[in-house]
């Protein structure tokens, strides 16, 4: 069974904050969790900063729920934009973004969201569920979006917060599925507080009223999410091409160099 | 070896395949609140999750047959029963639910299964520390 995996936690700058925020994952029963940070580029001068250091956030990080692995925490990189020439940092700027697990964007225009969909190298594209849509899904820039193994995110945090956001949500993810036949989905949290978290379950339910199919609902929070990171993990190295692992050196080596000195002491 | 004793009745041997006969769900749920003071009764708990069905169903919605068979006042933990049918639409209006009375809080579904039974082990936390 895939795991699941929460993909958009609010980057607060409270560390008890998120502490707990990601204390209240693992106690749901997600596997790993997303940090988000989000870059704003309709204000100039937006910086990207480098991520949270995750080891320095837990000494320890906390175990499952019903498994006795500790959660696995990742950062992510939220690009609002509003102009195709800001996907250009995207390009120029990768030694900043390769600092990132996952690469989001959040496209404002419809043509936008075309380049996005079809040239942009990005892991996940957001779907704004705040507000009505200003444009219509169309099936030509899905289909080579779902080609390369790009992603839509919906956000159920707003959906709980406010009964008109709640309205949006739906009809918003309604139109997204009508169009994308409840593929190349996923639903995340986008919570700012621990309680506005919900289990992956419940989480899995709600896709159910957002027009998915069980099948497809529950993928959206578990084997969808395994996907992006893996595509974002290819962005990072060669493009699918190699992958390679660090090895823990230094502990080798001392091995290496003890197991011979051992036998070398037996043969003499 | 001893021969085994035979049964004083004559037995029978009757299959019997049964599809979807359950005619409820049961729902194990935990309120859950910011401030841990807060504390709810079970009337207000029921009142709580039928207004949080007609927010989301309408009256379609909160007209389904919904009972609170148990309630924890300790732990704010209860079991609910609810018509097959209308099992997807109360499980969505608990997830959505985000306050009361201005308190932030949150539902947790800690279990649901279609027979009562099955409500007494934990099936999300199999190993127990």
């Amino acid at each position: 069974m895939a795991l699941f995996v929460d993909l958009n936690i609010t980057n607060c700058k409270e560390v008890k904050k998120l502490q707990s925020m990601i204390e209240m994952a693992a106690h749901l029963g997600y596997s790993a969790v997303a940090i988000n940070h989000v870059a704003e580029f309709g204000k100039k001068k937006a910086e990207i900063v480098k991520p949270i250091a995750t080891k320095d956030l837990f000494p320890s990080p906390p175990t499952v729920q019903g498994k006795s692995t500790p959660i696995k925490i990742l950062t992510r990189l939220t690009i609002v934009a509003s102009d195709p020439s800001h996907c250009n940092v995207l390009r120029s700027s990768s030694p900043i973004t390769k600092l990132y697990d996952i690469v989001a964007i959040y496209p404002d225009t419809e043509k936008l969201f075309h380049t996005v969909c079809t040239a942009t190298d990005v892991d996940i594209i957001c779907i704004n569920v705040t507000e009505k849509y200003p444009f219509f899904f169309k099936r030509p820039p899905l289909r080579p979006s779902s080609h390369r193994g790009i992603f839509f995110e919906l956000i159920y945090t707003p959906a709980i917060k406010d009964f008109t956001l709640r309205r949006n949500t739906i009809s918003n993810a309604l139109s997204l599925m009508e169009v994308c036949k409840g593929k190349n989905i996923i639903i995340s949290s986008g919570a700012e507080k621990p309680l506005e978290l919900r289990g992956p379950y419940d989480v899995a339910t709600l896709g159910l009223p957002f027009g998915l199919s069980e099948r497809s609902a529950k993928s959206a929070l578990s084997t969808n999410c395994r996907a992006a990171l893996l595509h974002g993990e290819t962005r990072k190295t060669a493009f699918g091409i190699t992958y390679t692992m660090k090895k823990p050196r230094d502990d080798e080596e001392e091995e290496e160099s003890a197991e011979p000195a051992s036998k070398k002491a037996k043969k003499e | 070896m001893e021969e085994r004793p035979k049964p004083a009745s004559a037995t029978s041997h009757k299959r019997m395949v049964l599809k979807n006969f359950s005619e409820y769900h049961y729902l194990k749920i935990q309120l859950v609140f910011g401030d841990e003071k807060d504390r709810l009764s079970a009337v207000q708990l029921k009142s709580l999750i039928l207004s949080a069905l007609k927010e989301l169903h309408g009256e379609v919605g909160a007209s389904y047959p919904l009972d609170v068979l148990k309630f924890d006042g300790k732990t704010s933990s209860a079991i609910l029963r609810i018509k097959s049918s209308g099992l997807v639409k109360l499980w969505t209006s608990l997830t959505m639910v985000g306050q009361y009375q201005g308190q932030l809080c949150s539902i947790r579904v800690l279990q649901t299964s279609p027979f009562l039974l099955a409500l007494a082990g934990n099936s999300r936390e199999l190993v127990l520390d």
